[in-house]
């Protein structure tokens, strides 16, 4: 099947976006094949940010990608508008280094985050730097925010952040999520690291009945049932507001800083309801865990259990 | 999406070996696999100097035919090494 001019034009677009772009079977967060995910790996490594195209979502660009680059397999590494090659040829090109330097001699060099060590920290850390063997200490952040810190050799492309007398080095996609953490270190059963960083995305808070009562008590969080009419006949907690169509016009006059719980009947659907409100923008949002059958066993045995 | 099998008679390996060995000068290709999925390595004096990219491609020319439609019998290249007759592997798997 020879490529026609509309779908080499529309691939030639892809491509003009971002200097860097994987035409991959899935995408960043799920790749659904093996090879897809190597490169992503690699890749995420390397680059703060670069644009995927899932061919599974068109049979069209699957095909057309193959008699665009001439080449039969998927995934498909693209840097400035140049084929670079397929799964094995990425992984190569990564540990010879080539593949850093056609990618990072033109991606601007990520900013030196500024990272805050807490003395505490700072000592365990001192302490196990002794004994790391000359690995140093790294720091990683994946994009759903996930930290992790380890002790590893060098990379050629890492960015070394030297604070409280320790060298902390990141990947560069990881140096991207990194200014502004601060690395505490909490003694005692139940401690350890406590890294806050600042960039992370909001989250959905849970909390059990016992919290959330406090909150409400302490006239700190506006309660909504998420319930439809029928159940709230069943049972209901008397401060939650249901979300009808009132509910819902008072709860997004709200300021986006105020904070707001979701409560239904076991924790499920206002989990949903708390995330979409995230999208919305709040940025202090609440879920009460275990509904409002857990309120019932926890707070007040009148609200009956169905 | 084509729920027919593919059409190809006889050894999908031999095809394989035998369309790199007849395009590629001096070759010697070595193929395993089935089901579609194939792994091959192949050594030539023409791979020298080249780029592992060139090399693939190289390879893949000599069996795009076998590559080609939703009835091909030839799914995936699981591992595709190419190297020169000096044992320099150019590419991992």
């Amino acid at each position: 099947m020879a490529l026609n001019e509309p779908l080499r034009k529309h691939i030639s677009e892809i491509l003009a976006k971002s200097r860097v772009v994987l035409f991959m079977k899935g995408n960043r967060r799920m790749p659904q094949c093996g090879f897809s995910a190597q490169v992503v790996q690699v890749l995420d490594k390397l680059v703060p940010s670069y644009d995927t195209v899932d061919v599974l979502s068109s049979p069209e660009l699957r095909d057309g990608i193959k008699e665009f680059s001439q080449w039969p397999t998927i995934p498909q590494l693209y840097v400035d508008g140049q084929f670079i090659g397929g799964c094995d040829i990425v992984v190569a090109m990564d540990a010879s280094g080539e593949l850093q330097k056609r990618i990072g001699a033109d991606v601007s060099e990520p900013e030196t985050p500024t990272i805050t060590i807490s003395e505490a920290a700072a000592k365990t850390f001192t302490a196990a730097v002794a004994d790391a063997g000359g690995d140093a200490l790294r720091l990683q952040i994946d994009a759903q925010f996930q930290h992790e810190l380890l002790f590893g050799p060098r990379g050629p492309a890492d960015i070394e952040v030297r604070t409280s007398g320790l060298t902390v080095l990141l990947d560069r996609s990881s140096a991207g999520r990194a200014n502004g953490v601060s690395i505490d270190f909490i003694d005692g059963s139940g401690g350890g690291f406590k890294i806050t960083n600042p960039n992370e995305p909001p989250k959905v808070k849970q909390l059990n009945a016992k919290e959330l009562e406090a909150m409400f008590d302490r006239g700190e969080v506006a309660l909504f049932d998420v319930r439809p009419e029928d159940e709230r006949a069943i049972a209901k907690i008397a401060a939650a507001r249901p979300l009808d169509a009132a509910g819902q016009k008072y709860l997004l006059g709200l300021d986006p800083d105020s904070p707001i719980a979701f409560h239904c009947h076991h924790g499920i659907r206002s989990q949903k309801a708390a995330q979409e409100m995230l999208l919305e923008g709040f940025r202090n949002v609440y879920n009460l865990k275990g509904g409002i059958d857990a309120w019932s066993l926890a707070i007040d045995p009148s609200v009956p259990r169905y | 999406m084509s729920s027919h099998p593919t059409y190809f008679q006889g050894s999908v390996i031999d095809a394989l070996r035998e369309a790199i060995e007849r395009q590629i000068p001096d070759s010697r290709a070595e193929v395993n696999g089935g089901g579609g999925h194939f792994s091959i390595e192949v050594t030539s004096p023409a791979f020298a100097g080249k780029s592992m990219l060139e090399s693939q491609r190289l390879v893949y020319g000599a069996i795009a035919h076998l590559m080609k439609g939703d009835a091909a019998p030839v799914h995936a290249v699981d591992s595709l090494k190419t190297r020169t007759p000096v044992e320099t592997v150019q590419t991992g798997g």
